[in-house]
């Protein structure tokens, strides 16, 4: 690295630390740094300035914690253990647990989850212990009930898989109803943007060469101390994505900065606050460190197309997002993060704060993060039924100049109970069913058109059967007609063709 | 529609006051909430009427020495469990919701319709529609 322009040392780990000892290490928030490197240029910034603090606070549903309990009397293995109703995994050795943030309470469901059991256990609140167990020779008990609060706790360990993504897509909504998304809520034709991450107090992307961040750095996690202990889990920094794996002591932290959260019809979550320290070691740092809102880039998807490779539908900054709207599809639309932004702006002041009091020292990483971790999709190795496969092809349709008798003809002489009605094209207008048809006579209706549904559940044929087959639950609904990228009608899927399936792997 | 803040002091506390102003006024007014105490009581009510027949009634409630006073919010904001995250903002169908210089959620009364979207979707509960 010698000879690199900027990566001269311009301060060591052990010139800072005495610093921070002596109480006069110079510190600047991210906020702080982005605008003194705008007034005054970066190298004078970094000359200036000793350490960088970060921050962010959001939603980081891969969290959790190792409990041990210690041993009763007589003592029991905890196969199966749960904290107030919230299932923890407890195929380890005898009385240790892991307790997943997303984990949801039997009797309250997504209302109470693990994420809400550690922000009650790190509240010193009594907690329901409930286990159990095979009895054998060493662990004779079978069942246990009882309470116990974090401090009857051995070790509570707080050691999330995947932290602090470096940024996040921002989503939106093309379709005509609203969606519940681990993103928020997001209101139908491009109603809304929702993001997440805090941008240019992000703590990766202060530093996305990890030239100070990797294995063994100190770091601000839930209001007490913590470790990064390696790469988070999806972890994809060529792409902007880096995550981190961090641990720390659930004891010593704080229920101001570990929330548990449900997001409405999505699940059980925690919300972490979490803060790195970035030393300005040499000028190539500061200059990462000195990256604005408005050079920070991610995406915006729309999340009503159920796959895994939703369409990104325009590239926006975080300075754009921040600002409360963005410019889509032709018209100005409202953003808002899921993330907290106050609250990142906070952890970034109260790391500042200890490093300024002389209680938070700086530690040199052992290890680097990787530079580059290929993102693979999960391969899909048995065969998945799509709607083309048992759809039906022999489709009878109408048009809405068609007489209510004709349709009803068509309903017996086929035996069928879905009447797609379509344009001179063949392109979905509306939908009738047998039930419509009798309602239509009952009425006495005069055109198709009163009766007729307008706003259409639809099928593609590409699409899987399982996801069809939830959408017909969640409406209530026993069939859509299946149509192609330019809206014709190609033919129909019904309840009845799914029974088939279901025969056929019988 | 009104909806109304009525605080009894301890002499009229025990009286049938609202009945009597409903039977003086015929507007069917509809108790929302109501907390009772020893000595005082507090109601909010829903007044299903608007220009001179709602100054009728809120004279008619001043006149048993009632405190009367119009709820112009529909939601209560928990700022002690508000996480300033801003999940409530943007989805918020005619956008009263908003963060002020500080970071921090603000809602403004005026442009809000009492949807109640903002309290379902509150990731920690500190939103609550009135």
């Amino acid at each position: 690295m010698t000879g690199e322009l900027g990566a001269e040392t311009l301060r060591t780990y052990e010139e800072i630390n005495e610093k921070i000892k002596r109480g006069d290490a110079i510190v600047l928030t991210a906020d702080e740094f982005v605008e003194l490197a705008k007034s005054k240029g970066v190298k004078e910034a970094a000359k200036e300035v000793d350490v960088v603090t970060t921050g962010t606070f959001g939603a980081m549903c891969s969290s959790g914690a190792f409990l041990n309990f210690g041993h009763a009397d007589p003592p029991m293995k905890l196969q199966q253990c749960w904290l107030n109703d919230v299932p923890a995994y407890g195929s380890l050795a005898a009385v240790d647990v892991y307790l997943g943030a997303t984990a949801v309470s039997e009797t309250k469901g997504i209302e109470y989850g693990g994420g809400h059991v550690i922000e009650d256990l790190v509240s010193r609140k009594e907690i329901e212990l409930r286990g159990e167990g095979i009895p054998t020779d060493c662990y004779p008990r079978s069942y246990i009930e009882t309470t116990i609060t974090i401090d009857d706790l051995n070790q509570a360990i707080l050691l999330n898989p995947r932290n602090a993504y470096q940024r996040y897509v921002a989503a939106t909504n093309s379709s005509d109803r609203v969606l519940h998304t681990y993103l928020g809520t997001l209101l139908p034709h491009y109603g809304n943007v929702s993001f997440s991450g805090s941008g240019q107090l992000s703590p990766l992307q202060k530093d996305p060469l990890f030239q100070t961040i990797g294995v063994g750095t100190r770091i601000f996690l839930g209001g007490g101390t913590g470790y990064i202990i390696g790469e988070g889990t999806q972890h994809c920094p060529q792409n902007g994505f880096a995550t981190l794996m961090v641990k720390g002591d659930l004891k010593e932290m704080s229920p101001r900065y570990l929330r548990g959260a449900t997001i409405h019809r999505y699940g059980a979550t925690l919300y972490v606050g979490l803060g790195i320290p970035i030393p300005i070691i040499n000028e190539k740092v500061a200059e990462t460190a000195a990256v604005s809102d408005e050079e920070i880039f991610t995406e915006v998807v729309d999340y009503s197309v159920p796959s895994r490779d939703r369409p990104i539908v325009t590239k926006v900054t975080y300075a754009e997002l921040k600002s409360g709207k963005v410019f889509l599809g032709g018209k100005t639309v409202p953003t808002s993060p899921m993330s907290s932004i106050k609250m990142a702006k906070e952890v970034a002041s109260m790391l500042k704060k200890w490093i300024e009091e002389g209680t938070f020292l700086l530690s040199r990483p052992v290890e680097p993060l990787p530079r580059f971790r290929e993102f693979k999709p999960m391969p899909l190795k048995k065969y998945e039924p799509r709607v083309r496969d048992v759809m039906t092809r022999e489709v009878y349709t109408a048009t809405i100049d068609t007489e209510i008798r004709e349709v009803a003809k068509l309903i017996v002489k086929h035996g069928i109970d879905h009447v797609p009605i379509v344009d001179d094209q063949g392109r979905l207008v509306g939908i009738v069913t047998s039930w419509d048809i009798a309602k239509a006579v009952a009425e006495n209706a005069k055109s198709l058109e009163e009766v007729m549904t307008r706003r259409v559940i639809v099928a593609y044929e590409s699409e899987s059967v399982d996801v069809v087959a939830t959408r017909l639950t969640r409406h209530k609904i026993s069939g859509a007609p299946v149509v192609d990228s330019a809206g014709r009608v190609i033919g129909v899927i019904t309840t009845d063709d799914l029974a088939k399936l279901v025969r056929r792997g019988a | 529609m009104v909806k109304l803040k009525l605080i009894y002091d301890p002499e009229s506390a025990s009286k049938p006051i609202l009945s009597q102003v409903v039977l003086k006024t015929g507007v069917a007014i509809n108790i929302l909430e109501a907390r009772t105490e020893p000595t005082a009581g507090e109601l909010v009510v829903d007044v299903p009427t608007t220009g001179e027949k709602l100054r009728e009634v809120v004279s008619a409630f001043r006149e048993h020495g009632v405190i009367v006073k119009e709820i112009m919010y529909a939601v209560e904001l928990d700022r002690d469990r508000c996480i300033a995250c801003g999940a409530c903002i943007s989805p918020c169908p005619t956008q009263a919701i908003s963060f002020d210089e500080n970071w921090d959620v603000v809602i403004d009364d005026s442009k809000c319709v009492r949807c109640g979207l903002c309290a379902t979707i509150c990731p920690v509960k500190a939103l609550r529609a009135v």
